[in-house]
């Protein structure tokens, strides 16, 4: 059992280390390739058009660790947006008391999703899938599809489309949240409870941990976190509109589980993720540099996650197959 | 209970002619959520079904436009599904991917490939293939019977041949019923090759229905039928399931637009009440078997 | 274990590189003298803009420009703004783009004009302060009017009809709305609209819509669609639901598409432009205002084989919406 649970670290570790020479492989490619790819100014460009995605994928991962997923976050980042657009333009608020009201709303949505999965057990993918369709109605309904706000005042841009420090300015918020989500899940209670509901939520229950309340934590997190992206995808467009983010929840799901972490929950890290959102950002970057398609970028991405998966079950298969030859029927039923 | 809302609504609603319409334009949905319903027994998913859906409608309008007759066309569309379900298959089974990371891919795959390949053009069909040479109503009829039919036999088949009872098999406990004879790699492969040729039969059921094909049609349908097979009582998490109810549920949900319409209620509402209703679906569900439980 | 790593790596390098080699050489020119012209859909995929971009080859090719065309495979507004700040980086002469939304695009656009891309619009306009000139194939104002003008002709003036459009947040879409709302109000009083309804820009969707609209309003006496799928799409409806000759059928689409049901009876007329001199009149502004021939204040310019075309204050203007109908559409192919 022992050398089990080795052997699953390590092949943890070598998912990310593959991951992580994939990325680098990809920059020296483009960096080849697309004469102005490796520049700074490339680089934060990359880092600001991943910022949305990225801050939807780190709030995802906890939510796919304990083997659930929300696929509302892309229309709860569209009725985010125009709801803080509202707030600010229709409700006269200054632009930080709107954004805590946005941020309110966004968990106030996330605990929409919780309290149906939790209180009902109802599966999340049915749940998110009924609120992915509702958050985007509210929003097209509210603005009638035509209402736009735009004309946010330039304080409020900076956040979005200016440099800090020389570094794009919603860089420092993305990293504080990439910190604060790693330090969640990795070095607190709550993280490990996450992975333990995502191997078995029974046993986790009879382990004494409260796994509706940790559960519920992860998807209102995720509605607070796509309340922020929507902020900051405001910020950078300079306009609110319905539809803002559709089909950021597939970019998100992609980047985590590309990043490592497995769709049955248990196994994944924050890390991981980053480097999921990293490769598929470098990627599409790069493509424009080298001149090809936007499909093209559509289809490496989708070979990219069936190669890296490949890659790391693999081992898991030859291991779980030499143990059947040795143990042929005793082996304890799973579910 | 929305049909008798509806009935007293709007009776326009219920005149026979839209109503074969409607039934008609769902016939392909239908064919494909009977093959999502097994997929989901069998604990996967498969959310690469538009894009396969996309990529059978072309390919069978080229092949159609060639010259091709009409049974080898049939015949194409349908292997063709069937060799894409097979690479979804071989990942799940084969390499032991989950299939919604693998569909995940394939989807994104197979739509860009066609994009890039079509850039989006219409392909034009040749006369005669519409309502396959019949007259309107008589085609209408014979795709609705088609569909009819296949939901019949396979809930036929769920229950009397063992291939049906496998599936549900595998997917209560793939270990248990690999101890009980059963290889469920094979189911599991099985079920993916059979949800493909259902896919390339659904396809062929949408292309005769007009004189052209739209590249993009079936986007959008893996979402559709998805919540149709949930809404109408197939568990996410495997093994229960009737085919039935994912009739009803296909049926509700294939409703709720053109009722909308029929109540002249505005389009600006139309997904907020859609999310609403499939919510209520399930709520209710989830309020009964609590009920049950305590 | 190891052996598997290298496989990996091996087949992502030939994967990366495989890719890299349909196209050798072509970054080398994006820093060099020849000019580079980037054009922008609002989305791949979609046989509008593709016959744009046959128009904009041809030019191209006359002129010896450098064409990048490329853009969101969905629409989505973000997505475009993505590229057009790559193209920045990238260094390209000039940026032709047909805008999914007016204010968020100009965001980038105004940081491109900052590093003195010259910037033009064509299909759908930018901010005016974020472009230097837009290539007006018709005004909001023509087009909404037309339609009105066209559905008003066939119902009579009087009588209900419904709109079947793209989405409900298509930015263009909703300007058309507005103009063919404000004719109606001014010239047909007796003129109802009924229904508002939205097909995702897919055609099977456009007919479901169109059947339950049939259905659903009994005295429905025209239907129009303003986005390129619907036009086949409500037209199939109608001839499914018998109502040939009974509820017409007009809107903006690709003569292509569209001749069977023209040539039936189901679809009275469809107004479009010519898409292909679009394509080819863009180029042509774009590759003279990155030589710096064309200015502000000109009033002409000249393109190529279609001869000149007016200029007014910041408009290129491409004449006036062209209708299709049962008489003269054979003789186009896009």
């Amino acid at each position: 059992m022992n050398t089990d649970k080795h052997r699953f670290k390590t092949a943890i570790l070598r998912h990310e280390t593959i991951l992580l020479c994939v990325v680098i492989l990809e920059w020296i490619y483009f960096n080849s390739v697309g004469l102005r790819f490796g520049s700074l100014d490339n680089t934060f460009d990359i880092m600001r058009h991943s910022v949305e995605i990225g801050l939807l994928a780190l709030a995802m991962t906890p939510i796919i660790l304990t083997a659930g997923i929300d696929l509302s976050v892309g229309s709860l980042l569209g009725l985010c947006a125009i709801l803080f657009g509202k707030f600010w333009r229709d409700a006269h608020m200054p632009i930080p008391l709107a954004a805590a009201c946005t941020i309110g709303i966004g968990a106030l949505a996330g605990g929409l999703n919780a309290v149906l999965i939790t209180w009902l057990r109802l599966p999340p993918l049915i749940v998110t899938l009924g609120t992915f369709s509702l958050f985007r109605g509210l929003a097209e309904a509210i603005t009638r599809g035509v209402d736009t706000f735009t004309n946010f005042p330039a304080s409020f841009l900076f956040l979005g489309q200016e440099r800090w420090l020389g570094i794009p300015a919603q860089v420092p918020i993305f990293v504080a949240a990439a910190i604060g989500i790693w330090l969640l899940v990795h070095r607190t209670t709550f993280g490990r409870s996450f992975r333990a509901i995502g191997f078995a939520p029974e046993g986790t229950r009879y382990a004494g941990i409260p796994v509706e309340r940790r559960l519920a934590m992860a998807y209102v997190l995720a509605g607070i976190v796509a309340a922020v992206a929507a902020i900051i995808y405001t910020s950078r467009l300079g306009q609110a509109k319905a539809d803002a983010g559709t089909g950021y929840e597939l970019f998100a799901i992609t980047a985590v589980v590309l990043g490592g972490t497995s769709i049955f929950g248990g196994v994944g890290t924050v890390h991981g993720t980053l480097l999921g959102v990293a490769a598929i950002a470098v990627l599409n970057n790069g493509l424009v540099h080298a001149r090809q398609p936007r499909e093209v970028a559509g289809m490496l991405t989708g070979l990219l996650l069936i190669l890296a998966l490949t890659s790391s079950t693999i081992p898991k298969m030859l291991a779980s197959l030499r143990e059947r030859r040795q143990t042929p029927v005793t082996k304890p039923i799973t579910t | 209970m929305l049909l008798i809302f509806l009935a007293i609504a709007a009776p326009a609603f219920f005149q026979p002619q839209p109503l074969l319409s409607l039934l008609t334009r769902e016939a392909p949905t239908l064919v494909v959520a009977c093959g999502m319903a097994f997929v989901i027994i069998s604990r996967q998913i498969d959310i690469s079904v538009g894009s396969q859906f996309a990529v059978c409608c072309v390919c069978a309008g080229l092949l159609a436009a060639k010259g091709w007759p009409m049974p080898m066309v049939f015949l194409a569309a349908i292997s063709l599904g069937a060799i894409m379900g097979a690479l979804n298959g071989w990942l799940v089974a084969g390499i032991r991917l989950p299939s919604i990371v693998v569909t995940l891919a394939t989807m994104v795959m197979w739509r860009e490939a066609l994009r890039w390949k079509r850039q989006g053009e219409f392909v034009n069909l040749p006369d005669g293939m519409q309502w396959l040479g019949l007259s309107q109503v008589g085609g209408q009829w014979t795709l609705i019977l088609v569909a009819l039919v296949l939901l019949v036999v396979l809930a036929m088949a769920t229950k009397h041949l063992s291939a049906g009872r496998f599936v549900y098999a595998v997917g209560t406990d793939a270990e248990a019923a690999r101890l009980a004879g059963i290889r469920p790699q094979l189911t599991t492969f099985s079920v993916f090759v059979f949800m493909g040729a259902l896919v390339g039969l659904a396809a062929m059921l949408n292309v005769v229905q007009s004189p052209q094909v739209d590249p993009k049609s079936g986007s959008g349908l893996e979402l559709k039928v998805i919540a149709a097979a949930v809404v109408g009582g197939v568990a996410v998490s495997g093994g229960r399931g009737k085919l039935w109810g994912v009739f009803v549920g296909l049926l509700l949900l294939a409703c709720i637009s053109p009722a909308l319409t029929h109540l002249h209620v505005e389009a600006y509402w139309e997904k907020a009440i859609q999310g609403a209703i499939i919510l209520l679906a399930v709520v209710a569900d989830g309020l009964r078997t609590r009920k049950q439980r305590s | 274990m190891n052996k598997i790593l290298s496989v990996l790596l091996l087949a992502c390098l030939a994967i990366v590189s495989g890719c890299g080699k349909s196209e050798p050489g072509s970054s080398s020119n994006a820093g060099g003298s020849k000019i580079t012209i980037a054009l922008m859909p609002k989305s791949k995929g979609n046989a509008y803009f593709i016959s744009c971009k046959k128009g904009a080859d041809k030019a191209a090719k006359e002129l010896g420009v450098d064409l990048v065309f490329d853009g969101p495979t969905d629409p989505d507004p973000a997505k475009q703004n993505e590229i057009i700040e790559n193209w920045i980086t990238l260094g390209v002469n000039a940026i032709a783009v047909a805008c999914e939304n007016r204010e968020g695009i100009s965001t980038a656009l105004r940081k491109a004009k900052a590093k003195g891309i010259k910037i033009i619009t064509y299909d759908a306009d930018a901010m005016t302060d974020a472009r230097d000139f837009f290539v007006n194939q018709a005004t909001p104002e023509g087009i909404g009017f037309a339609l009105m003008d066209e559905a008003a002709r066939l119902c009579g003036n009087e009588g209900e009809f419904a709109i079947i459009t793209a989405s409900l947040t298509a930015a263009n879409m909703i300007e058309w709305q507005k103009y063919i709302e404000a004719r109606r109000a001014d010239k047909y009083p007796n003129m109802k609209m009924v229904a508002l309804r939205p097909c995702d820009d897919l055609k099977d969707k456009a007919q479901s819509e169109a059947t339950a609209l049939l259905s659903a309003n009994a005295n429905l006496k025209c239907i129009m669609a303003i986005c390129s799928p619907a036009v086949p799409g409500a037209a199939e409806a109608v001839k499914q639901a018998g109502k040939t000759g009974k509820v017409k059928v007009l809107g903006l689409g690709l003569p292509n598409e569209n001749k069977r049901y023209v040539h039936d009876g189901v679809t009275d007329s469809v107004i479009l432009w010519n898409t292909e001199d679009l394509g080819y009149l863009t180029i042509f502004a774009a590759n003279a205002l990155a030589k710096g021939s064309l200015k502000a204040g000109n009033k002409t310019i000249k393109a190529g084989t279609l001869g000149e075309f007016q200029i007014e204050g910041d408009s290129i203007l491409l004449g006036k919406p062209f209708t299709f109908n049962k008489d003269n559409i054979d003789k186009f192919d896009f």
